[in-house]
């Protein structure tokens, strides 16, 4: 046994359990490998530990019950045929095969999925004879995080736990950081607005208590021609105010508007230029309807942000500091007086927060599932409609609408009990003032208040309450910017899985060998698809790819075209690793014609040269050509021109086929892969464009997947795939000698063709449009 | 298609058809390696079988599948499908829903204690039918998945589950503090 010991896979046993098993012939200090697990066979919570001695494989754990021995299974090593893990739901087993069936040794919690995928190729080595080497290596898991150990998402993925991002509020002031001076800008116009509706309660004291009502004030009397100027003074400025703010209010407004529409305008094309660099794994984990509500509206909540800076909160709380100040400058009495009812005031917003808020989740979550259903019944709606099922979907959206009109309703119904009722509250404390101030009023006290103070006093109260009354209304917008806010940044802090690294080379020649190397890739963490896939693609070799439905064909695909990343093992292109290579020249390299073709809304010529926009006209029509396309496309009166609806509507399955083979034939890559990509095609268009690609592709790698072997007759070696392995792999006739799943396929469609009705029936299933008399 | 049958073999017929186990025609026992065994009568011993639910949300009492590995990387064959697990002798019944809890490792969440958020985490404190639990799930939606129509599974950093049946049902308070943060 190394020296140096591996935490994970020499784990050690409690000294109590150890000397228990050894009563039982167990000697875990010889053991080769121990393991712990967390759950025991009938899956519940309970340490179990995996003993490997020499000759045979051990389960123990503390005996539950005395008299209950400590070993739970022992199997020896020569009845083990087979050692491999199967996935469960929410956790996995360790199984061994002995004799026709499988055992399950030990059962785990996907938590030590990654330890048990470990100990499972320790002991197949252990198996085939080698003597594993366990060591302190064994415990370096590139999925989870080297500072906290908390699993990744993926190799290299960023640790959430160890970046921190900022609150919400800050991060959108990072994002308002350029506009930093037209911002200060604002905040000084705003400044301003409140300053001058500060002014009109001025004049209004100094109309009463120098004009109106001078005695009360202990002011003497003006003659009428006096008074007169004085009116004419005080209405030239509150003139000046009404003009000079209503000057303030238009900066403002033009002022905010370009920030705030500029800020949603970045913010947009940030979430889209993110949800651009997202992996392909991330759109099959999303409902694209919740991800077009995110880019559409969720950015424009951005926008309000700067307008409640400039008309909304900031000048609110702004106005409520100075016109408090002022207040209490007037009469500190009365305005302590009229600040009674404030704690409740604080009490109810408490409230509104923890009840009224959380409920606008809901109308959020309901509208966007709106939309996903919305998205789903639209973009499938060929198939509701093949299986009548539109009163179905319509009973589908109903429930979607109702949940949006209800929970609206829900959120106004207890919004407009909520604001009348905390009016009221903001009320009482005017009326307060009412009372103790007019009685301040008619006790004429030298010093005391006088009606001009009285009159601007409950003034400047009406325009302290106002931002309060309005509080409700700032939470309402505040919990619809932060949940707003809260999922761009999900969508902006979920890091894309494909990413180029720094030093990324280009592609070094074009030669276009492809190499797998044990490549071992699952869409889901703990359940691997490609199981350990190798072969070799020399430059300008076409390759066919067969295999059974789900084998894993297209998933290769994927990889090679990195729209995943491998789980283990590499893939090479020219000797390069594909991680290494720049993205963009990865991607230049290789043209796929996917299995399900789509094409976008616009003209056939534009779906062909979509790829290429600099082909020449010259090109198109070749590449049209040469993928059997450019008859049916000039039959069309607008021929080449012919607008194509979504997703390629108007045009048959063969057709869709026939132009994604030109698009990629224009793109010219170094590599073409073909998924299918004739499965829709009658066979004699089939053999032109076999034709035309052998010609073409001569001296080009290419990568042919079919179902339809004879296909593939043409290609220099053929691979057969099976559960995620390679089975076979060489040339049709050396596969044929093989008598082997190629033999066995191929004896199965000629047997098919061979009978009649079958072969009609098997031409019908591969779209075939010419029938057989 | 018409009516004629393909030159396949009476198994390769059978394997399209589904095969309902009953309590006449089969036994559920624990054999070998304590591996869990069908036999089925007029046919042969089934070893290493493990039960799957074909509706584990809409009827989890019903249609249990009965499966095994054929070996060699092979897909997995139904041995059958138990249409009412009720009908079988009560020990059969236990064996059944053993398999079962060995092969759905699923905590279900009885009551929230603490839900708090924290950049891009979520971290629970839960009780559930196998005890108190923390656990820390990423803050996106394709953890916390729906179930039927108002539950929701999660899946925490290590991929473990667990499973809300019914959001709803949850205490007012722990509700709301659940929607605030899973919204979806
Ligand atoms: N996006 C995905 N997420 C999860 N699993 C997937 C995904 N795509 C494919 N799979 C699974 O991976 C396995 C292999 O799929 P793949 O598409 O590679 O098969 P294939 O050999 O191309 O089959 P076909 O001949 O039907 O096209 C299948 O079991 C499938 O269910
Ligand atoms: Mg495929």
């Amino acid at each position: 046994m190394p020296e140096a010991k591996s935490v994970l896979l020499n784990v050690d046993v409690p000294a109590e359990l150890a000397d228990l098993a050894r009563a039982e012939g167990v000697r875990v200090e010889t053991a080769w490998m121990i393991a712990a697990t967390d759950l025991n066979l009938a899956g519940s919570y309970e340490p179990v530990y995996l003993v490997a001695e020499g000759e045979r494989l051990v389960t123990i754990a503390r005996p539950k019950a005395p008299g209950e021995k400590a070993v739970r299974e022992t199997v020896p090593r020569g009845e083990i045929l087979e050692i491999r893990t199967r996935q469960g739901v929410g956790g996995g087993f360790l199984e061994v095969r002995v004799a026709d069936m499988y055992v399950e040794m030990l059962a785990y919690s996907n938590a030590r999925a990654d330890i048990f995928h470990k100990v499972a190729t320790k002991l197949k080595d252990w198996l085939a004879g080698q003597t594993p080497f366990i060591g302190p290596e064994d415990d370096l898991d590139p999925r989870r995080c080297p500072a906290c150990g908390m699993p990744l998402q993926f190799k290299g993925d960023v640790c959430q736990k160890c970046m921190k991002g900022g609150a919400v509020f800050r991060r959108v002031i990072t994002f308002m950081r350029p506009y930093a001076g037209k911002a200060i800008l604002m905040m000084l116009l705003v400044l301003v607005t409140v300053a001058l509706a500060l002014v009109p309660q001025q004049l209004i004291r100094l109309l009463t208590n120098v004009v109106l009502a001078p005695e009360q004030a202990g002011n003497r009397p003006l003659p009428f021609g006096e008074a007169s100027v004085w009116l004419m003074w005080l209405v030239l400025a509150l003139f000046t105010q009404v003009l000079l703010s209503a000057g303030v209010g238009i900066l403002t407004g033009r002022l905010s508007s370009v920030v705030g529409t500029q800020i949603t305008y970045d913010m947009r094309n940030r979430v889209f230029t993110h949800l651009t660099r997202m992996g392909v794994d991330y759109y099959d984990r999303y409902n694209v309807g919740q991800l077009m509500t995110r880019v559409a509206s969720d950015t424009e909540q951005m926008k309000s942000f700067v307008n409640q800076l400039t008309g909304g909160f900031l000048a609110q709380i702004i106005t409520l500091v100075t016109v408090g100040i002022v207040l209490f400058g007037l009469n500190w009495q009365l305005a302590a007086i009229t600040l009674v009812p404030a704690p409740l005031v604080f009490l109810s917003v408490m409230i509104f927060w923890k009840r009224i808020y959380p409920r606008y989740h809901r109308v959020w979550d309901a509208n966007s599932k709106l939309s996903g259903v919305l998205n789903t019944i639209l973009s499938g709606i060929r198939v509701v409609k093949a299986f009548g099922q539109e009163p179905r979907e319509q009973a589908r959206f109903d429930t979607s609408s109702v949940k949006v009109r209800d929970s609206f309703r829900a959120v106004e119904f207890s919004v407009s009990t909520f604001n009348p009722l905390v009016g009221v509250l903001f009320q009482v404390g005017g009326m307060l003032a009412w009372f103790v101030g007019g009685r301040e009023v008619l006790q004429h006290k030298p010093g005391g208040l006088n009606l001009g103070d009285l009159l601007a006093f409950l003034g400047y109260l009406g325009m302290f309450y106002a931002p309060l009354g309005q509080l409700t209304q700032l939470t309402n917008w505040l919990t619809g910017f932060l949940t707003a806010s809260q999922r761009i940044f999900e969508v902006l802090d979920t890091n894309p899985q494909i990413v180029q690294v720094d030093n990324a080379t280009a592609m070094p020649n074009k030669g276009s060998g492809v190499t797998f190397e044990n490549v071992v890739f699952g869409y889901n963490r703990h359940e691997p698809v490609l199981k350990g896939i190798s072969f070799e693609i020399k430059p300008g070799e076409h390759i066919g790819i067969v295999g059974k439905s789900g084998s894993g064909k297209t998933t290769l695909i994927n990889l090679m075209a990195r729209f995943y990343e491998v789980d283990e093992g590499r893939i090479l292109v020219d000797s390069v690793d594909i991680r290494d290579l720049q993205l963009d020249e990865l991607r230049r390299s290789v043209g796929i014609v996917l299995q399900e073709p789509f094409l976008f809304r616009g003209t056939i010529y534009a779906n062909i040269t979509y790829g290429r926009k600099d082909a020449t006209t010259d090109e198109v029509l070749a590449a049209a050509k040469a993928a059997n396309a450019h008859e049916f496309i000039i039959r069309h009166p607008l021929g080449y021109d012919t607008y194509i609806g979504e997703r390629g509507a108007g045009l048959s399955g063969g057709e869709r086929q026939r132009i994604s083979i030109a698009r990629a034939l224009l793109y010219n890559p170094d590599i073409l892969v073909l998924d299918e990509a004739t499965s829709n095609v009658d066979t004699e268009s089939e053999q032109l464009i076999q034709q035309a690609l052998l010609r073409i592709t001569r001296g080009r790698t290419t990568l042919a997947i079919a179902h339809r072997l004879s296909t593939l007759r043409n290609s220099d070696r053929i691979i057969v795939m099976d559960g995620g392995k390679i089975v076979e792999m060489g040339s049709h006739e050396e596969l044929l000698a093989l008598k082997g799943l190629y033999h066995r396929l191929v004896k199965i469609q000629t047997e098919l063709t061979a009978d009649p009705a079958f072969r009609m029936a098997a031409e019908m299933s591969a779209g075939e449009k010419k029938k057989e008399e | 298609m018409d009516n004629e049958q393909p030159k396949t073999s009476v198994t390769d017929e059978d394997r399209t058809k589904i095969r309902y186990l009953t309590p006449e025609m089969c036994k559920i026992h624990v054999g070998t390696h304590g591996a869990l065994h069908v036999t089925v009568l007029n046919d042969r011993i089934y070893g290493g079988v493990y039960a799957a639910y074909a509706f584990p949300v809409e009827h989890a009492a019903e249609y249990i599948s009965l499966m095994r590995s054929t070996g060699s990387g092979g897909p997995d064959e139904e041995v059958g499908l138990i249409r009412h697990l009720e009908v079988f002798p009560p020990e059969q019944v236990a064996l059944v829903r053993q398999a079962l809890k060995r092969r759905y490792f699923i905590h279900t969440i009885l009551r929230i204690h603490d839900i708090r958020w924290d950049h891009g985490l979520v971290a629970m404190d839960v009780e559930t039918d196998k005890g108190r639990v923390k656990f820390l799930m990423r803050w996106q939606q394709d953890r916390a998945v729906d179930y039927g129509r108002d539950g929701k599974v999660l899946l925490d950093v290590d991929e473990n589950r667990y499973l809300i049946p019914d959001v709803e049902e949850l205490p007012a308070s722990e509700r709301n503090a659940f929607t605030r943060i899973v919204f979806w």
